[in-house]
């Protein structure tokens, strides 16, 4: 698609590529934010939800009767009183239905699970009465499945009833040219990765307040995608869209986990229908560490051939994604089939088989957090190029240079599809081992003096795919996106958009690419984003999709607006339209700058002074654009391969660490990142991203780790005591350059770049202390690379004797 | 997250203190609330009656003279932490105040709330038993003074009887040429230790004289590494780090396990902290 934006405007300044100052901050940063928490209706009830306490149990009975008694109380719900509403839609045909009811009803599967909701004045009151519904409770329990070797086991207790056994879905491709190579290749070895069970932990919970009034519900919640909640609200409810109104206010963070529509999200719109109440519902953060999904778990067995030179021939990869019980809507699926899909990073790399399973298990629904599958790829293949390296006395950084994707090679299609349109995977890592020496050299210097300090270094060249489909995510939604741009009389511009905002800045980048395309200022422009009621239809912020998504819609509204601002100028003018350029917001002949007219005077003209609009034009100044990549893919082609996002980003990223032997201690003494994201359009934005994404990265790398019991399926976390999130103090320094290699197929070169940051850190981490810790023969393939698992590794390896000390 | 229903009153003595305390069948003591009020919310804790001591007249000092430092019930940690004298006769209490919590939690925590919290991965308890202080408590059958050792009985478990408070605790000052060390492996910057050492050692001409050492995060209660303080004797940085290690490892056979340690991971932790706190007493003897 060309959209050109210059060619009838004279810019004196241009904002896309500039760091316009983010506008959306002033709200949040001086406490007048206004999340769904503040939002205060008269006479409106307190929702809370009562969750299960076993992993996998039948429920008898439950007695709300002392509830009920609670003074305050106004009622308690079950399953049973939902009966009216319909089963979150099972939209995609090759994994196994849940048949999933808003709340639980028969058979609980994970501790967490809504059961009952307690509707109260408070939420002190209702917090009284859940907890004596929690003691009427009668459970039946079940045995219960914590893991994948537990869930896979012949005989195995099923979660579902309706499936064979727990597995939800396996698509095992074949390919005889990988055969071929293990056949051809010198050596083999088989390895297990592990990825762990994380969150995306948003500072705000979520949260939902419904109110009905003259027919039309409105609902306030804390989603990333209020359109996909209208459909699926109405769809459930049996009500017209147009009835619905979902309206997300200030959102304090989503990072994948608000992509979903969760079972609050469909009963508190019901309760405030039935009580003719406004209700609200407020996640505590306790619920949330059991409510909200998790992400991340993943297993991957490995087989690679290689050859005495380093070359990997061939790698066979079956990779299983913990799904946990599976009951949420969106599915938790996709993650593990993108985790295949960039497996080989930015590596040239087609010798890949990989094989995708979904298990079901009795914990928390797993789903998106940001980075979606990505980095647990990224740990795998880094790990087993540092392996190999190392079985090869082959240099790491030797090895990925003869691996990357070369300059000149792009579009290149990765093994499973992927289109790598174009990027800089080699010049990145150039620049970022450039980069990292000195930081080497520095740590280096620092522990010289210290005998029980090791330094170390790691690297991970990854893809990021950049405006996704949703279909192979949803089975239902595609990947496109609208906005409307109108002109007032006034001459002030208003943008309006489908896509949802919740700290990446994309007011401001709408504001930016609306004043480019209508020459005006940033400042001029009214951004509105995340009301169904004032804005078309749109899919919400996800999948790093907002920069791309904004600028294809926007600027399509633009340009179909220009040219209608044009022929009125021209009329207004008695000039030939093709003649009429804008420059500082003043509309002349080119060549001359007066006469002109101004924004307000077409503006004027559009919507008011008809007698200036040239004979037959339709009033108004409003225009639409629906925008959809063209290349982007939403189903499988014959040969089972898909192009499945609209554009690839590309990074490197490079860590320097030190770690303390005698007890396990690592410290990030440096992060480099090189990141490349097509045109920026905000350098300071892009720039924020990459942080926040390392931030969450190295908490992969390093912290977070939801644990269960083993017997029970019991969650051994309650608080932030148990589930450890990095903070200021924990997250280093980091020196980021960058690369712009324009998306070629897109609007501007635009790419996406919300996710790129988490995908380097678990291998950098793994790989850098593995790297420091060479003389024992350690090579670590799990996260997060604790203390413990650091002298476990020292341990073992000495315990075998590979070690120098030993 | 929300408490369930309780009572509170704010007394301005002591003896109005003990009367709230006895009035009531779970009556709970408000110092700084960091442990207690969070314990609420999530219901771990059954409170009927919140006393709340920070308006009671005196219970908020910081004393110290030579022979030791003095810290009032209300006292929070930020104010022993930034009193230079406190630091002077007890530098042991500025060493483990720096790991507590972080700056908010240390305006609000108290020092004694810490000690009758009894959280067994906690700074100020550990501290307590290696400097032999003494905790001064008032109860309905009087006053009486129990010492450090004496106090903790297990995890979040004092030898406070019902309707008891503490009014303050006494750190007897170090003794001369001796310094305090407090070191821990925590997980994250101001996270209760994995596993952590107060070392008091004495060093002279190069080596160790004697040192008192006590772990925490490895049991129930502060745990004296008496194995340990027999091996330290006479250590110098060329003795062989193996004997002291060891001694460790013998002195901490019960550590326990949970999500974020092992049982051997914690003793190993303490025995590596054990030998770079002789090396740091060593050292700074050397610098003097």
């Amino acid at each position: 698609m060309s959209l050109d934006i210059d060619s009838h405007i004279r810019h004196s300044t241009r904002h896309i590529g500039r760091s316009v100052p983010r506008r959306e901050d002033r709200g949040p940063l001086t406490g007048r934010g206004r999340y769904v928490a503040d939002i205060k209706i008269a006479g409106m009830l307190e929702v809370v939800f009562v969750r299960s306490v076993e992993a996998h149990a039948r429920i008898v009975s439950i007695d709300t009767s002392e509830a009920l008694a609670v003074e305050g109380v106004r009622a308690v719900f079950t399953a049973a009183d939902l009966a009216d509403v319909k089963t979150f839609p099972d939209y995609i045909p090759y994994i196994g239905p849940v048949r999933q009811r808003p709340l639980g009803t028969g058979t609980v599967r994970y501790v967490g699970t809504p059961y009952a909701a307690v509707v109260a004045d408070d939420r002190y009151i209702a917090e009284d009465a859940a907890a004596l519904v929690a003691a009427g409770t009668t459970y039946e329990p079940l045995p219960t499945v914590a893991d994948l070797d537990q869930a896979l086991a012949p005989g195995a207790p099923k979660l579902h009833d309706h499936w064979e056994n727990n597995c939800s879905f396996d698509v095992a491709p074949h390919k005889p040219e990988v055969d071929r190579a293990f056949e051809q290749a010198d050596h083999t070895f088989t390895e297990t990765y592990v990825s762990q069970r994380q969150t995306g932990l948003p500072m705000e919970t979520r949260g939902v307040v419904a109110d009905i009034t003259d027919g039309t519900l409105t609902v306030w919640s804390s989603t990333q995608s209020p359109h996909m909640v209208r459909s699926t609200v109405a769809l459930m409810l049996g009500m017209p869209e147009p009835q619905v109104r979902v309206v997300h206010p200030t959102i304090g963070g989503g990072f994948g986990t608000k992509t979903h529509i969760y079972p609050e999200d469909i009963v508190v719109p019901w309760i405030a229908r039935r009580l003719d109440r406004p209700a609200r519902w407020i996640e505590d953060r306790m619920e949330n560490l059991v409510a909200s999904v998790h992400a991340r778990e993943q297993r991957h067995e490995v087989e690679v051939a290689y050859d005495d030179d380093g070359t990997i021939r061939g790698v066979r990869c079956a990779s299983m994604l913990d799904m946990g019980s599976g009951e949420i809507f969106m599915p938790g699926t996709a993650p593990v089939f993108v985790t295949n899909a960039c497996i080989t990073g930015g590596y040239d790399f087609p010798n890949m088989q990989a094989r995708t399973i979904g298990v079901v298990t009795n914990k928390t629904p797993s789903g998106a957090y940001r980075g979606f599958g990505i980095p647990e790829g990224a740990f795998v293949m880094e790990r087993i190029i540092d392996r190999v390296a190392r079985l090869t006395g082959t240099d790491r950084v030797e090895l990925r240079r003869r691996m990357l994707v070369r300059p000149g090679q792009t579009p290149y299609v990765m093994h499973g599809g992927g289109r790598l349109d174009s990027g800089s995977h080699t010049e990145s890592f150039e620049r970022g081992v450039e980069m990292a020496q000195p930081a080497l050299e520095r740590a280096r210097a620092r522990y010289a003096g210290d005998p029980d300090v090791r330094v170390g270094v790691g690297y991970s060249n990854y893809v990021e795919p950049t405006s996704p489909s949703y279909h192979l995510t949803t089975g239902h939604w595609g990947g496109g996106d609208a906005a409307t741009v109108r002109v007032d009389p006034d001459g002030s511009v208003r943008v309006a958009a489908g896509l949802s905002a919740f700290g990446q800045g994309a007011e401001t980048t709408a504001a930016q690419l609306a004043a480019d395309a209508l020459g005006v200022s940033p400042e001029e422009v009214t951004v509105v984003l995340g009301d169904t009621e004032r804005a078309p239809y749109g899919l919400g912020s996800w999948g790093s999709r907002g920069a791309m998504m904004l600028t294809g819609s926007v600027l399509l509204a633009s340009e179909r607006l220009m040219d209608k601002a044009r022929a009125i100028a021209a009329h207004m003018l008695e000039a030939a339209e093709a003649d009429i350029v804008l420059t500082d917001g003043a509309f002349h002949v080119a060549g001359s700058d007066q006469p002109s007219v101004s924004w307000a005077e077409v503006g004027t003209a559009a919507w008011i002074r008809y007698v200036d609009l040239p004979d037959g034009m339709e009033p108004g100044l409003e225009t639409s654009g629906y925008f959809h990549p063209e290349n982007l893919q939403h189903q499988l082609d014959d040969t089972g391969k898909i192009n499945a996002a609209a554009s690839w980003s590309n990074g490197t990223h490079i860590g320097v660490v030190s770690v303390r032997v005698s007890t396990g201690e690592v410290r990030i003494e440096d992060y480099v990142v090189v990141h490349d994201c097509g045109t920026v359009i905000n350098p300071a934005l892009v720039e924020g991203q990459v942080h926040g994404g390392v931030a969450q990265g190295i908490a992969g790398a390093m912290y977070e780790h939801f644990q269960y019991d083993p017997d029970t399926a019991n969650p051994r976390f309650a608080s932030f005591m148990d589930y450890l999130v990095p903070t200021c103090a924990e997250v280093p320094h980091m020196e980021v350059d960058h690369f712009e290699s324009p998306a070629p197929e897109q609007p501007l070169g635009v790419k996406g770049c919300g996710e790129g940051g988490t995908v380097g850190p678990p291998a950098v981490v793994a790989g850098a202390v593995s790297d420091a810790l060479s003389e024992w023969g350690v090579d670590l393939t799990e996260c997060p690379v604790t203390p413990v698992a650091v002298r476990a590794a020292i341990r073992s390896a000495e315990a075998a004797g590979t070690g120098a000390d030993s | 997250m929300k408490p369930a229903p309780f009572d509170y009153c704010r007394p301005s003595t002591v003896t109005e203190a003990l009367e709230a305390l006895s009035s009531a069948e779970s009556s709970r003591v408000l110092a700084g609330g960091q442990s207690l009020v969070p314990a609420m919310n999530f219901r771990l804790t059954d409170v009927s009656l919140l006393v709340d001591i920070n308006r009671i007249e005196g219970l908020a000092s910081v004393d110290c003279d030579p022979g030791g430092v003095t810290v009032g019930a209300a006292a929070t940690q930020t104010q022993v932490l930034d009193h230079d004298g406190a630091a002077s006769v007890v530098s042991g209490l500025r060493a483990a105040l720096r790991h507590v919590g972080h700056l908010q939690i240390r305006n609000r925590g108290t020092v004694c709330g810490s000690l009758a919290h009894a959280d067994p991965a906690a700074e100020l308890p550990a501290l307590a038993v290696a400097s032999d202080a003494v905790i001064a408590v008032s109860g309905p059958d009087g006053e009486r003074r129990i010492d450090a050792a004496d106090f903790f009985i297990g995890a979040f478990w004092t030898a406070l009887d019902d309707g008891e408070l503490i009014t303050e605790v006494r750190f007897p000052a170090e003794p001369p040429g001796s310094m305090t060390i407090v070191d821990e492996i925590s997980r994250r910057a101001g996270d209760f230790a994995v596993a952590g050492l107060v070392a008091t050692v004495e060093a002279e001409g190069g080596a160790v004289r004697g040192a008192r050492l006590v772990g925490f995060g490895l049991g129930g209660v502060p745990t004296r590494l008496e194995a340990a303080e027999a091996a330290i004797r006479d250590w110098a940085p060329d003795h062989p780090a193996d004997t002291l290690a060891e001694a460790v490892m013998a002195d901490t056979a019960d550590a326990f396990d949970d999500i974020h340690a092992t049982s051997w991971y914690r003793r190993e932790a303490v025995a590596a902290l054990t030998v770079r706190a002789a090396r740091r007493a060593l050292a700074a003897e050397e610098a003097a």
